[in-house]
């Protein structure tokens, strides 16, 4: 009898589908999302690519002066993601020690420009 | 009619996971079970022997999606137990709380299929309508609906904030009373009981001759449940009790994971409630001391077990993992002899199959086109020489 | 004898087979949207069912090694001819298009057709699953026909009569079967139910235990026939069902001018059939598959039984009425 009641319930009361992409759903802030590096913080230490479980993360040639700790650092490299074998685990973002590199709480999007989609 | 081997497997639709059931049945009546396990196979053990403690989690959490905060908790568990190490009563008691928010997820995945094996979809979707109230409060708190990544070695990685936790509050008492309806459901549904009473019995005496582990060996009288026989994480410091039902069929085992799953809800909210402060990890070495454990965790399927061996350096040496449904599966080759071509879902099902965890190595002839796995006899002479050769060494 | 022409009309368009393919299109939409919305969610919109059949009619055919290509090609399309040629039998506005004495027994046989066809699909496509699913698709037919039968034949006895179209004339200068045999209704729309194979007792095409049954094999437009003729077979028994219950087309009294009484009887047939369409999938929605052996245990003791009970109070009726 309980299912008879609820069925009838059901029947006359709204779906509990949500019609995405008309309808959203806010995403939670810890959503392990779209990998953003940040240019202005990364100090090229490499330990995002030591630690990176599936050894996506290798290092491109990127010379720039950067504030760590109060002192001025000479970088030398940034780190490059391969987005095929990212599996948004987060071990990057939890050993990086400025910050650097975040895993943001946004769906990664398709898009015809590489800026979209690589990071 | 002449006995026929009806192929269930590898695809199929009663199947969630390849595994490949030849049942031999006569008419509707089934005669005998051969089972083959091999095909979700990956090479997870020998591939953790090459990853230092931090990389090593992920890649065990990826064992199940279903289980996966079971392996990456019984694991770190084991590594701390080596090293000696003790983690904040915080973090303790966040990893319970999500740990029994896993096994709520998973019995009311449980529920679903079951209802989807006897063809009864309306509560399958109904089911998994309110599974998502407790995916969501998992993806508030770790960042992702399965494989969660909360542990590492020394605690876990994030805290959870005052608003995460009374979100998480918010939604339990929607939940006990969705579970409330389900438990009058089971009991009243016609069809149901017809299709589940009866189905399937599995004696105690049976139960614990062929090593049957969690609801299944719970359902049939057996009253053993890890946490409580050996206890870990916050388990001694929150009141709870363990679920067990005398019918030792289907029924039993549904009736037990519904019980479990109230048990789950109030442990959730005592930990909640009660949440000590304090820091949420403390510095872990980098390499752990030699030593061999055996570490094991009541998963939603039952007892798991991680046998591990370490040598002095920062990777494991060798990680055995022993997962309940390997340990479940021959008393489903036992419980489904004279049982109707019909239940093969449902008493396949009643045992909550995780394909992932089980599956084991093949060894493939491909002269003879034959299948088969190595006998003990085999393995016993394989370790023999292996040991005289470290011997010589 | 009207016009050949128009009795042509009358068969192809209207209410024959192109009436008969766009209502079961729609019942078939309705059904999915109702089960749908009862179970929390959405539905397809009301499209979707042309465009599967669209779609399946596209598609390639598989024959299976071994296989008679011939008669799996035929047999289909024998299905859905019979229940066509059932459906002109039973009065959708005013009477049917083929109305003699004796047509009730030709629409009963004719249904039988889809349930044959599947048993034979079942046994000739060389493959374990079809052929379970063929004999588990007879012994349904076995045990559900005998009631069946009986509660179709209750009415005939009561109204005198072995036309559709006359039964349900009696009724609108008599109460309404439905009202003088409950019993019929209630074991009329179980076996209804078996006939056309939906849970409870969805047992030949139970896709968790056997893959999907006789249907295993069937692939492109001949799944697209047998999908219609499944659904075509709805409308059929939905039809019949009101027609020898709930009064069919046949308006409380008789409406002047005659069109307009027409008009009125066919809105009144629709809303009879989606209100039997309703409480089928209310049966579907509400309950679990059983097993073949249970559906015997229950068959015969329980529906068997009634179906029984009901024809003797008929029986005794009919005797008091002509005693007195």
């Amino acid at each position: 009898m309980s299912v008879l009641y609820e069925m009838v319930k059901n029947l006359l009361a709204r779906p509990f589908t949500i019609l995405y992409p008309r309808e959203k759903v806010p995403i939670p802030a810890a959503f392990r999302g779209r990998v953003v590096i940040n240019d202005d913080t990364c100090i090229g230490c490499s330990k995002c690519s030591l630690v990176c479980s599936v050894q996506c993360i290798s290092m491109a040639d990127s010379p720039k002066e950067i504030e760590f700790k109060g002192k001025k650092v000479q970088r030398k490299k940034k780190p490059r993601l391969n987005l095929f074998r990212c599996i948004r685990c987060g071990l990057c973002e939890r050993h990086c020690p400025t910050g650097a590199i975040h895993l943001k709480n946004e769906l990664s999007e398709s898009g015809t420009d590489r800026e979209t989609v690589v990071t | 009619m002449a006995n026929v081997i009806v192929p269930i497997g590898p695809h199929h639709p009663a199947l969630k996971e390849p595994v490949n059931f030849r049942i031999v049945a006569d008419g509707e009546r089934i005669v005998r079970l051969e089972l083959d396990l091999s095909y979700n196979h990956r090479g997870i053990e020998k591939a953790a022997e090459q990853r230092d403690f931090i990389r090593v989690l992920p890649l065990l959490e990826r064992v199940c999606g279903i289980c996966s905060h079971s392996h990456s908790t019984v694991f770190v568990k084991g590594i701390e137990e080596i090293m000696e190490l003790e983690i904040p009563p915080r973090a303790r008691f966040i990893r319970t709380i999500i740990a029994e928010l896993e096994r709520m997820h998973s019995h009311l995945l449980w529920l679903g299929v079951a209802a989807h094996e006897v063809g009864f979809n309306t509560l399958f979707m109904w089911t998994w309508r309110d599974r998502e109230a407790v995916q969501d409060t998992l993806e508030e708190m770790s960042g992702n609906r399965v494989h969660y990544g909360m542990n590492e070695v020394g605690g876990i990685r994030r805290d959870l904030t005052p608003s995460e936790v009374n979100a998480a509050l918010a939604r339990l008492p929607h939940l006990e009373e969705r579970i409330r309806e389900y438990a009058k459901m089971v009991n009243d549904q016609e069809t149901l009981l017809i299709r589940f009473k009866g189905v399937g019995k599995l004696s105690r005496d049976e139960a614990l001759a062929y090593g049957a582990v969690g609801p299944t060996a719970r359902a049939s009288g057996v009253d053993y449940d890890i946490r409580r026989d050996d206890p870990y994480l916050a388990y001694t410091e929150v009141p709870w009790n363990v679920v067990t039902d005398t019918s030792g069929d289907v029924y039993g085992r549904t009736r037990v994971r519904i019980g479990e799953l109230q048990e789950s809800i109030r442990i959730v909210r005592y930990c909640l409630e009660n949440l000590p402060e304090g820091p949420v990890r403390v510095n872990a070495p980098k390499t752990a001391p030699m030593g061999e454990i055996l570490s094991r965790y009541e998963a939603p399927r039952g007892e798991l077990a991680h046998f591990i061996r370490t040598n002095g350096t920062d990777k494991v040496e060798r990680v055995d993992i022993r997962t309940p449904t390997l340990a479940n599966w021959t008393s489903v080759a036992l419980c489904l002899v004279n049982q109707n071509l019909a239940d093969i879902p449902v008493i396949v099902a009643a045992i909550d199959p995780c394909l992932s965890c089980t599956s084991r190595i093949t060894v493939v002839n491909s002269k003879k086109r034959t299948t088969g796995i190595v006998t003990f006899d085999e393995l016993r002479k394989q370790s023999h020489l292996r040991a005289s050769m470290q011997e010589r060494r | 004898m009207t016009d050949p022409l128009l009795t042509i009309l009358y068969i192809l368009v209207f209410p024959g087979f192109v009436f008969l393919l766009i209502y079961s299109l729609f019942i078939e939409f309705l059904d999915r949207r109702v089960t749908a919305r009862m179970q929390n969610r959405v539905g397809p919109p009301f499209f979707q069912p042309c465009a599967d059949v669209v779609k399946m009619l596209g598609k390639e055919v598989i024959d299976p090694d071994g296989v008679d290509r011939r008669i799996f090609d035929a047999a289909p399309l024998i299905a859905l001819a019979a229940v066509m040629t059932a459906f002109l039998c039973i009065p959708v506005g005013g009477n049917s298009i083929i109305r003699f004495q004796g047509d009730l027994i030709l629409v009963l046989y004719l249904l039988l057709i889809p349930t044959i066809v599947l048993f034979l699909l079942g046994w000739l496509s060389r493959n374990v699953f079809s052929a379970i699913g063929g004999i588990r698709a007879v012994t349904q037919l076995f045990i559900y026909e005998v009631p069946f039968f009986l509660v179709m034949l209750a009415p005939a006895l009561m109204a005198g009569t072995w036309s559709v179209s006359e039964i349900a004339h009696w009724q609108q200068e008599n109460a309404w079967f439905l009202l003088l045999q409950p019993i019929g209704f209630v074991v009329a729309l179980v076996c209804l139910q078996a006939k056309l194979e939906r849970t409870p007792f969805d047992i030949p095409e139970a896709e968790t235990e056997i893959v999907a049954g006789p249907w295993t094999e069937l692939t492109g437009r001949r799944l697209a026939l047998m999908h219609l003729a499944k659904y075509a077979s709805l409308v059929t028994g939905s039809a019949l069902i009101a027609a020898l219950y709930l009064g069919g087309p046949m308006t409380p009294w008789v409406i002047l001018p005659v069109w307009l009484g027409w008009a009125a009887g066919f809105f009144l047939f629709l809303v009879k059939t989606l209100a039997i369409l309703l409480v089928l999938s209310s049966i579907k929605v509400a309950t679990g598959r059983i097993r073949i052996d249970q559906l015997n245990a229950i068959g015969w003791k329980y529906i068997a039984g009634a179906a029984l009970v009901q024809v003797a109070l008929v029986l005794v009726m009919n005797f008091w009425q002509v005693g007195i």
